[in-house]
């Protein structure tokens, strides 16, 4: 399974999915102009990944800065597919990172929480 | 335009604390060269940290719906990536508030869709907002939305107070477009 990584732009983040480790990661801003085109293959991958894991540990830390409307979705569709494989047998931790003062991303996790009970969401203040 | 022009919408735009403003063509490489600025700019303001990350938020909708929805394009019409687009965006400060208008040409026929999606929004208390946000997040898109459809709910989450729109005429009652204003308060 090819792992992906892709560098941080100024408008979308540095996404490191190491599948041979189990850890994923999303860190920084993310407005690319087109969320559905920037977020395809990504989802494919995953998608791929998880349709072959059975009782695997995963890890996803998330850390963005930002990110528009138009991603909310996209990024919304990648735990539902990840609480999906939690469903299916796999631990799936997730650790939601945010700034103490943004409540806008802090409650998205929560979001993310509450949606995907499965998930083993660690809502988490960076310093 | 003489120099005397120019100094006359310098000085307009000096008594009216504007912190950023551009007319012309939008693309997503001129966005992400205009949200670096404008951060560099509220850097050496007094904005606190959550006014400066929803000041941002409303900027990038802002701009990205004139990347997206504006009626004069200088790429394909049905095109939805690497679009350039035409628009004016501005960042103004007032009071220790800050604020951020938007104007593009919409076509005519599409008023009455963009009135529908923000008339509601304008009697909404903020908590309101959140929960409708909440409900559309988890919805199906509208099927003429290039995004997620929650852009106009966005720009009004992350505004102090109700936003503001308008639509005016730039070549009279006839032409097939309109111009269209937004604004909201941060």
């Amino acid at each position: 399974m090819q792992n992906i990584y892709l560098a941080a732009t100024s408008f979308s983040p540095e996404v490191n999915f190491d599948f041979a480790a189990h850890r994923l990661a999303l860190k920084g801003e993310c407005y690319p102009e087109n969320a559905a085109v920037f977020f395809e293959p990504i989802m494919n991958a995953l998608h791929n990944y998880l349709a072959q894991q059975q009782r695997s540990h995963i890890t996803v830390d998330v850390q963005l800065a930002y990110f528009n409307s138009a991603s909310t979705k996209a990024i919304l569709a990648i735990f539902e597919r990840l609480n999906a494989a939690a469903v299916a047998g796999n631990y799936v931790t997730v650790n939601w990172h945010s700034d103490p003062d943004d409540d806008t991303i802090m409650e998205f996790g929560q979001e993310v929480a509450d949606d995907n009970g499965a998930l083993d969401v660690h809502l988490l203040e960076l310093a | 335009m003489s120099l005397d022009a120019f100094y006359r919408f310098q000085n307009l735009a000096r008594d009216e604390s504007v912190v950023f403003f551009y007319t012309g063509y939008f693309s997503q490489a001129i966005v992400t060269a205009m949200a670096d600025a404008l951060r560099l700019r509220l850097n050496q303001t007094d904005a606190s940290n959550v006014q400066r990350r929803k000041l941002f938020s409303v900027f990038i909708e802002m701009a990205q719906n004139v990347v997206h929805y504006s009626a004069e394009h200088l790429t394909a019409s049905d095109s939805d990536d690497h679009e350039i687009r035409r628009g004016a965006l501005w960042v103004g400060e007032r009071g220790g508030q800050f604020y951020v208008v938007c104007a593009n040409p919409v076509d005519r026929n599409q008023t009455h869709r963009i009135r529908d999606k923000l008339a509601p929004l304008l009697g909404m208390s903020n908590d309101d907002i959140k929960q409708l946000y909440k409900q559309k997040l988890r919805a199906d898109n509208d099927a003429e939305s290039k995004g997620a459809g929650l852009g106009f709910l966005t720009v009004a989450r992350d505004a102090s107070g109700p936003v503001e729109f308008d639509f005016a005429d730039e070549h009279g009652p006839h032409s097939p477009t309109t111009m269209f204003y937004l604004k909201a308060t941060i």
